[in-house]
């Protein structure tokens, strides 16, 4: 255990039971985000991603259930009763989502939504509350911020209600901001705006922050570490130069050769991983990328890979010990 | 206007109605499309950009007269298309096809695979016979790696990758010239893109396909086009090759839209860490004078706010700016 571990998460499980039986969603995942760090987690559609904070918020829909333990700041807040997490939440640790729209009252005014949450964790007076938020707002850098208050959301561009979602989560100093996808919805260049605020509300308050995306583009430019997440598993974690530059998981890998980069030489075709992410109803004996991995050797259908150390805090779960760089473009 | 253009248009608009914001809620004119002109060559990849409402699906629509164009000129192998009726328009259907973003949502949830292909061949060469239409759907199904037994299927049971194969078979079925693909590949998952994108690299050289793709990431249009358009508020900013747009963007929106791609490689993406742009698109129904982008531009001046810069040649570049030639120096 890191001695500057913020948040623990060990064995993490979580299971949703539907008609069809249950999903695995996140199966025995380990991690921990320091304080001040950024902790970037990517994954595709359908990883785990979400569910891993939703479980750790609190959020999780009523047919899931976590299993495991998460611990804050040393005490344990996996499946607290609801009360003592509605207060961890406002005070310690807050989320923010892709859609801020969703996460908003659109029959409320902003300020209204804004002080509510101070009235309710810090028993505030309005007046109080609401220089509180001037202050919130002007320091996400939205001007003639005591006007606005009284806007409703809709009256507000996709990425000014992402910075009010990130004003309205800072309010209550929280030591964990969980961004779940924060700039998937916006263009480039506001996105461009919302990573720098991150980054800058980072050095400012030294908050912790767990930035979860598809995108490692994004991911590069803002996290210390990162954990790369595949069928409700984490199959590499590293530093983040160590990740980009040394990768040593074969989904890393897929990841990283198929997108088409800015960065590089323009090719004529595009590496690509064949097939498509499993089904998390079914538990695989083996390894889950199995079906799709370039490396394959028979004791990857039979065993699941553990999550080892391979030097460095560079953690991966892969059976194979060659080198990677077989991923060509498919002819 | 060369000759040989597949496609022209030319100072096309398309304005919405809409109401504005106050209490008397006037009617305010929304102009999706303003004043654009641009060609497309045969068997050339036309890439489209810009932010979320600069005017990309509105354009793409009104090519294929999806939606009425409210002025200027659409001309195919030089036949002027506006003008046309329903009728007239049928046959040159044929020639134009659009694959839409979101896969599945484009997809009738009621109909079955080869229904969903064989529709476009009834509605637009009703006289094809059953047999004939069956194996042209099979032969699409295949050319977009689509199994033969996967023809009775229903939407809702494939992925988003699959879906969007779906999509681009049913845009391909009637041998199209050209093929209009909005955001084909924005909803699809990072591993599926390249896929995708590779199929309508093949099927662009197998059957000789013209594409304008329309894109939100430039890193992907910078794969698959052979010239660039920008967009920003429905206007213009600049038409360039890839190449040259890519190396030397002149345009200053172009820069600004290059400046803030994200580049996965952390040391790269750290020293690019510059000041972004605090500035937002402002309203699209209170387009500021002059140039369109000035309110967000480095360069701006009091030329900017008087005059609208036209799109003009430099170094064989289309570029709507006063002060491009201090990009290009
Ligand atoms: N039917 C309509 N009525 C009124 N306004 C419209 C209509 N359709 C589009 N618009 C407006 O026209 C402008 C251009 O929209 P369009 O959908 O073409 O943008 P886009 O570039 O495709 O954006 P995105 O990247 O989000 O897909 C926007 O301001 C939009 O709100
Ligand atoms: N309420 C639910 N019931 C059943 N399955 C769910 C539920 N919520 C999420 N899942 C499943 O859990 C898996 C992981 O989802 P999620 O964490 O949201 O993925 P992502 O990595 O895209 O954020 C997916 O297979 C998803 O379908
Ligand atoms: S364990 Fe085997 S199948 Fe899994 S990623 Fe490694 S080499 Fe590939
Ligand atoms: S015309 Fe002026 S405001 Fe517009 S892009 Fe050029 S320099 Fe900027
Ligand atoms: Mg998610
Ligand atoms: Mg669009």
């Amino acid at each position: 255990m890191a001695a500057d571990a913020l948040l623990e998460v060990r064995n993490l499980s979580v299971r949703f039971a539907t008609g069809d039986g249950p999903v695995y969603a996140v199966n025995d995942l380990d991690l921990e985000v320091r304080r001040g760090e950024v902790l970037g987690m990517v994954g595709e559609s359908g990883s785990g991603k979400s569910q891993t904070w939703l479980a750790v918020m609190g959020l999780l829909a009523k047919n899931g259930r976590a299993e495991g333990s998460v611990c804050l700041g040393g005490k344990e807040i996996l499946n607290l009763p609801q009360r003592a997490l509605t207060r961890l939440r406002g005070d310690r640790m807050a989320m923010i989502f892709q859609d801020p729209m969703t996460a908003m009252n659109p029959f409320l005014t902003v300020g209204r939504q804004m002080t509510e949450v101070l009235e309710w964790h810090r028993h505030l007076s309005r007046r109080e509350a609401r220089a509180r938020c001037v202050a919130a707002l002007e320091s996400v850098h939205i001007s003639d911020a005591a006007r606005r208050l009284s806007m409703y959301p809709h009256e507000f561009s996709g990425g000014m209600r992402q910075r009010v979602m990130i004003a309205t989560a800072l309010l209550t100093e929280p030591e964990l901001l969980i961004c779940d996808e924060p700039t998937t919805a916006l263009d480039v260049t506001v996105q461009a705006q919302i990573l720098a605020l991150l980054d800058e509300l980072r050095q400012r308050f030294g908050t912790a922050i767990v930035l979860v995306t598809h995108d490692l583009g994004v991911i590069a430019q803002l996290a210390d570490r990162v954990t790369v997440m595949y069928a409700g598993r984490q199959v590499e974690q590293a530093e983040v130069h160590s990740l980009y530059g040394a990768y040593r998981h074969p989904y890393t890998e897929g990841l990283l050769r198929s997108v088409p980069r800015l960065d590089e030489p323009r090719s004529a075709r595009l590496a690509t991983i064949p097939g498509r992410p499993p089904d998390l109803a079914s538990r695989p004996a083996g390894c889950p990328f199995e079906p799709r991995c370039a490396y394959v050797t028979e004791i990857c259908r039979q065993q699941m890979p553990p999550l080892v150390s391979v030097g460095d805090a560079h953690l991966r779960a892969c059976h194979y010990d060659g080198a990677l760089g077989r991923l060509e473009p498919d002819a | 206007m060369s000759e040989s253009a597949l496609l022209e248009v030319r100072d096309l608009d398309v304005h919405f109605p809409v109401r504005g914001p106050g209490l008397l809620r006037p009617m305010l004119t929304l102009r999706a499309v303003d004043q654009v002109s641009f060609d497309v060559q045969p068997g050339e990849v036309l890439g489209v950009v810009g932010e979320s409402g600069c005017g990309k699906s509105t354009l793409s629509r009104a090519l294929l007269r999806l939606i009425p164009t409210t002025a200027g000129s659409v001309r195919l192998h030089g036949v002027e298309l506006t003008t046309l009726d329903r009728a007239a328009m049928r046959p040159l259907r044929r020639s134009m096809q659009m694959v839409f973003q979101d896969p599945l949502a484009s997809l009738d949830p009621r109909m079955t695979v080869g229904e969903i292909i064989a529709e476009p061949l009834k509605a637009l060469l009703p006289r094809m016979g059953r047999a004939e239409r069956e194996q042209r759907v099979l032969r699409t199904m295949q050319q977009v790696g689509l199994l033969p037994a996967q023809i009775n299927r229903y939407p809702h049971e494939f992925s988003g990758g699959q879906a969007q194969r779906i999509g681009i078979a049913r845009a391909l079925v009637v041998e199209p010239e050209l093929v209009v693909c909005d955001e084909p590949v924005s909803a699809l998952d990072v591993s599926i893109k390249s896929q995708v994108i590779n199929l309508l690299l093949d099927l662009r050289a197998e059957l000789g396909l013209t594409y304008i793709f329309v894109a939100h990431d430039l890193a992907t249009v910078r794969h698959i086009a052979d010239r660039v358009m920008v967009l920003y508020l429905g206007r213009v900013m600049e038409i360039t090759d890839r190449d040259a747009l890519y190396a030397r963007p002149l345009h200053p929106y172009t820069r600004l839209l290059l400046s803030a791609v994200p580049i996965p490689d952390p040391t790269i993406a750290r020293r690019r860490r510059a000041a972004p742009s605090r500035d937002e698109l402002p309203s699209p129904l209170a387009l500021p004078s002059g140039c369109a982008f000035r309110t967000r531009c480095p360069l701006a001046d009091a030329r900017c706010v008087a005059e609208r810069p036209i799109l003009r040649e430099i170094d064989g570049r289309y570029v709507a700016c006063h002060h491009a030639e201090a990009a290009a120096a």
